[in-house]
This record gives C-alpha cells, sequence and structure tokens, in this order.
C-alpha cells in the first residue's frame, strides 16, 4: 500500500460511546457519532451542487449510531448508520485532517494560517 | 514375478497427484474420488465431475489412467465418471473458497493479508497500449514460472479475449465462475459472457458494479494465484473506482506514451491512484522509439522522453520502454502476445524486463 497515507491500524466498535481509530503513525482520534453523521461527504448530504457544507445537525437524532463500520478498499470507511443511511464514503485523511476531535487537531484546523 | 496390486491408501496417494485442469486442486481433495475397487491388477476408479458437461473430461480420465498405470502391480485402469450432486457441488465450492461459507463469500485477494498481488494497469487516454501491456506482461510473468491472471475491466471495449486467442463461455459450477485459461493464464472478461461477439453493452451504474464485483469475488481464480493484472479503460472512471472501493490492496502501473504532451493526462491516472491509497509502482513507455529495420537507430515517432518525465514527476520508477514494433500489433490481433512467440526480440525482451522490475517491486512472499 502506499506509504504515503495515514491509515487506520486500529478502529473502535460501534457499541463504544464515540468512534476511535489509532493511525499508522500513532496518532488517537475519537469522534462523536453525531458529529460523523452530520459530516457525511455523500452527494445527497453533502450537495452535490450547492455550497452546502453538510447536513442540518437538527435533522439527525442525538442518538444516531452506526450498526457497523467497513472498510472501503485500501482508502476509506463507510458506516452503516442505524437511520438507513450508508451511502457516505469516508476517506482517511478526510477523518483524519478534516474531522479528528483532539485538542491538536482541532487548534491546528483553528490556526488562521493552517495549510 | 509381478508385484502385488497397491491398496486402497496408495491408489488414494497417488491420485492425490492428479489436479483438476480448472480448479488447479489435486481430485482427491475436492472429494472428486467416489469409488475406488481393486481386484487382482486391475484399478477401478468413479469419480465426480463438477458439472456433466465438463470439457476437460476426458484429460481428467487420461490423467488418472496414466497416474494409477505407473503404480507398480497394476495391470488395468478403469475410469468411470459421475456426476456431482447439488449439495456435493456446494461443498465443493464451500472449499475452494477457503473452508467455513462466510456471510460474504470472500475470494482470497478480498482480503487485505491475502498473497496474491493485484496490479491494475492504468493510463491517462486511451489506445496507448494498456491492454498490450497486460497481456504481455501476464505472458513474461508467466515465463518466469508465476501463476497468473488476467481480469479484464475494460467492460466497454475489451480486447482481452481476442489478444490472449480465448473465446467460448466459462464454466459455471452453480455461481462460480471458471476462468478460461490459455497457457496457464487465467483471463476473465466480459467478452465470455456476452451472447454476441462484438455487442456493444449499455452499462448502468449498479450493473457495472456487479459484474465487477462478481469479477473479483465470484471468480475461481485459485487461492495459488502470484499476480492478478487488471486491464482497465481508458480514463479515470467508475471502473477504477469500483475496483478501488472493492480491492484492499492493489498496486498501478501507468502506461504512456513517449510525447511529453501525454504527461499531464497520465498524471491523472496517478491523482485517482492516491486519492484512493493505490500505490503507483512505475512507468511503463509504449511505443517509443521505432526500429526501421533491425540493428537500425531508432526514429523517435512519437517524441522521447515522456515516460521518464512522468516517472520523475510522480517519484516512481520508469520499469522500462516498448518500442513500437508492429509485430506488437500482430502478434495481439493473432491471439499470441509477443512474449510467448519471439521473447528474444528487442520488444519481447523489452516486456519481459518490465516484468522482472515489476516482479521486484512487488514481490510475491515466499510461501
Ligand atoms: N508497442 C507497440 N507497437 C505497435 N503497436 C502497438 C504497440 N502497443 C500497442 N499497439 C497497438 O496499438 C493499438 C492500441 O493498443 P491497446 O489496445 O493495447 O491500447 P489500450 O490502451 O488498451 O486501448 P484502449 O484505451 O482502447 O483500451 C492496438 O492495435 C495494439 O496492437
Ligand atoms: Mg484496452
Ligand atoms: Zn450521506
Ligand atoms: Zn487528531
Amino acid at each position: 500500500m502506499s506509504p504515503k497515507m495515514v491509515t487506520p491500524v486500529e478502529v473502535g466498535s460501534v457499541v463504544e460511546p464515540a468512534l476511535r481509530i489509532v493511525w499508522s503513525d500513532g496518532h488517537h482520534s475519537r469522534y462523536g457519532w453525531h458529529a460523523l453523521r452530520v459530516h457525511c461527504p455523500c452527494a445527497a448530504c453533502k450537495g452535490e451542487w450547492t455550497t452546502r457544507r453538510h447536513v442540518d445537525p437538527a435533522s439527525i437524532p442525538s442518538t444516531i449510531r452506526p450498526l457497523r463500520i467497513e472498510r472501503v478498499g485500501a482508502y476509506a470507511l463507510r458506516p452503516v448508520w442505524s437511520d438507513g443511511h450508508s451511502t457516505g464514503i469516508y476517506p482517511f485523511n478526510y477523518l483524519r485532517g478534516d474531522l479528528c476531535e483532539c485538542e491538536e487537531c482541532a487548534a491546528r484546523r483553528a490556526a488562521p494560517s493552517a495549510p | 514375478m509381478s508385484a502385488s496390486p497397491p491398496d486402497r491408501v496408495r491408489v488414494l496417494e497417488a491420485l492425490r497427484d492428479v489436479q483438476d485442469p480448472e480448479l488447479h486442486k489435486s481430485i482427491v481433495d475436492l472429494d472428486m474420488v467416489k469409488e475406488v475397487q481393486i481386484r487382482d491388477g486391475t484399478v477401478q476408479v468413479e469419480a465426480l465431475l463438477t458439472i456433466g458437461a465438463c470439457p476437460l473430461r476426458d484429460s481428467i480420465v487420461a490423467s488418472i489412467e496414466e497416474r494409477l498405470r505407473s503404480l507398480p502391480g497394476v495391470r488395468e485402469v478403469r475410469v468411470s465418471l459421475g456426476v456431482m450432486t447439488p449439495d456435493q457441488r456446494q461443498a465443493l465450492i464451500t472449499k475452494l473458497r477457503g473452508g467455513e461459507v462466510s456471510a460474504q463469500r470472500r475470494s482470497s485477494f478480498l482480503t487485505a493479508e491475502s498473497a496474491t498481488r493485484v496490479i491494475v494497469v492504468a493510463s491517462g487516454k486511451g489506445g496507448v497500449g494498456k491492454s498490450t501491456v497486460t497481456v504481455n506482461l501476464a505472458a513474461a510473468l508467466r515465463r518466469e514460472g508465476r501463476r497468473v491472471g488476467i481480469m479484464d475491466a475494460d467492460v466497454y471495449g475489451f480486447s482481452i479475449p481476442r489478444m490472449m486467442g480465448l473465446s467460448g463461455q466459462p464454466t459455471l459450477i452453480d455461481q462460480m465462475i471458471i476462468p478460461l485459461e490459455q497457457d496457464g493464464i487465467r483471463v476473465m472478461s466480459i467478452g465470455f459472457l456476452l451472447p454476441d461477439e462484438g455487442e456493444a453493452v449499455v452499462w448502468r451504474g449498479p450493473m457495472l458494479h456487479k459484474t465487477l464485483t462478481t469479477f473479483i469475488g465470484e471468480v475461481h481464480w485459485g487461492d495459488d494465484l502470484e499476480y492478478l493484472l487488471i486491464d482497465l479503460p481508458p480514463g479515470t472512471g467508475d471502473v477504477s473506482i469500483t475496483l478501488a472501493q472493492t480491492l484492499p490492496q492493489s498496486h498501478m502501473v501507468i502506461v504512456t506514451t513517449p510525447q511529453v504532451a501525454a504527461v499531464k493526462v497520465a498524471q491523472r491516472a496517478a491523482k485517482m491512484a492516491e486519492k484512493v491509497n493505490m500505490e503507483v509502482i512505475g512507468i511503463v513507455e509504449n511505443m517509443s522509439g521505432f526500429r526501421p529495420a533491425p540493428g537500425a537507430d531508432p526514429v523517435y515517432i512519437f517524441g522521447r522522453g515522456g515516460g521518464l518525465r512522468l516517472a520523475e514527476l510522480l517519484g516512481v520508477p520508469l520499469l522500462g520502454e516498448i518500442p513500437l514494433d508492429p509485430a506488437i500489433r500482430e502478434g495481439s490481433d493473432a491471439g499470441v502476445p509477443i512474449v510467448a512467440s519471439a521473447p528474444d526480440t528487442p520488444a519481447g525482451r523489452a516486456f519481459r524486463q518490465v516484468a522482472e522490475r515489476l516482479a521486484e517491486r512487488v514481490p510475491v512472499p515466499t510461501r
């Protein structure tokens, strides 16, 4: 596999309170289920032609959970959600670069000159 | 004095060497040997075929006879053939898929730990020689004793059947598809499944997806397969995406032409590989110099340096330069890759060198 992309070496279980990923570079990530569902990157949620960035958080129940999470090829995860939604393919670099909720990543994204 | 006839254990042991020619496994391991009777020097064997119309039935009978005749004490061999019941067939399919029937019935290279190396042959634009490179690399790897398969993912304009000199329908054992074979190379193409050759297929998205995942999951490539080469349609469209979503590990070889102007288009293939975490293992420059006569200096009809340029841009090796040679096209048109018919010509050698470098970059694990 490409040495360039950071990949998960451990993906937590759907029964845990949040998604837990341990990456090949040792980084630990955490994702709340609700936020993860809100940031679904599929065309239906993001809108193919609009500039909408994600679905309206209020439209997603706070109790949302995935029933299972599948690996897609060598590059992504696909959750099958309890609301039946399953078309969202989350590439590893999206999960790591845009969604990781850890302090370090949140700070990096908040920085004005973030690359 | 003649030797005493072998016992049942000896006979079964000998039959273990006989493989089903399509399934590449011992007929004993596949439970295809139903009855063995030994009376005096006569051995009678009943073998079960997977399907009644098995095209290779004569070859199985001949192999059994030959193997048993070589045993001391055997004067005569009689082989009768039966056909498996649906239950027996299901058990065989389960066995071929590696034991327990799992929910997804995964074929071996659908797991990240698979020993089969999957090589996707891609390009930016069409007509640069992807299919030509695919069949010749397969032939070159085969020459080195590798177990090789070709999956023709160009469902729109498949050319692998013609280039490999193959036609006809694959054997189906219930829902499992047995690839066709040429010179030991296992081949699957949509061309084998269409009722009329040359018929254009109009693909709807889900159908395309299903066909490709079937080629990966339901085709019996064999767990001994070392390299699976996948011939892509031109460009970076839906076929590549489906493959990227289905294969947990794969590598990409990009074919390009010598024009420096082609580099930009070829880079698109690399971009897509990067997106889906597929490693580009090298570049093949095709239709490089043309020699007007053997030994003459090559003429660079299509310019020079495109392959090297792309390799440098991507930071990957240039695996080789394939000359422009009418014999390459003639080989493809006749259904015999030039590596098989003329391995020691400059073109044949160029392909073999690419295969060698490829095998160095992506070695098969020692078993
Ligand atoms: N090195 C070569 N020398 C001479 N002819 C070649 C060479 N490579 C390919 N060809 C010929 O060029 C044509 C196109 O090659 P091929 O079908 O392999 O390209 P492709 O990239 O697979 O095309 P497509 O994008 O349509 O799938 C064929 O007729 C083939 O025989
Ligand atoms: Mg082609
Ligand atoms: Zn979605
Ligand atoms: Zn983080």
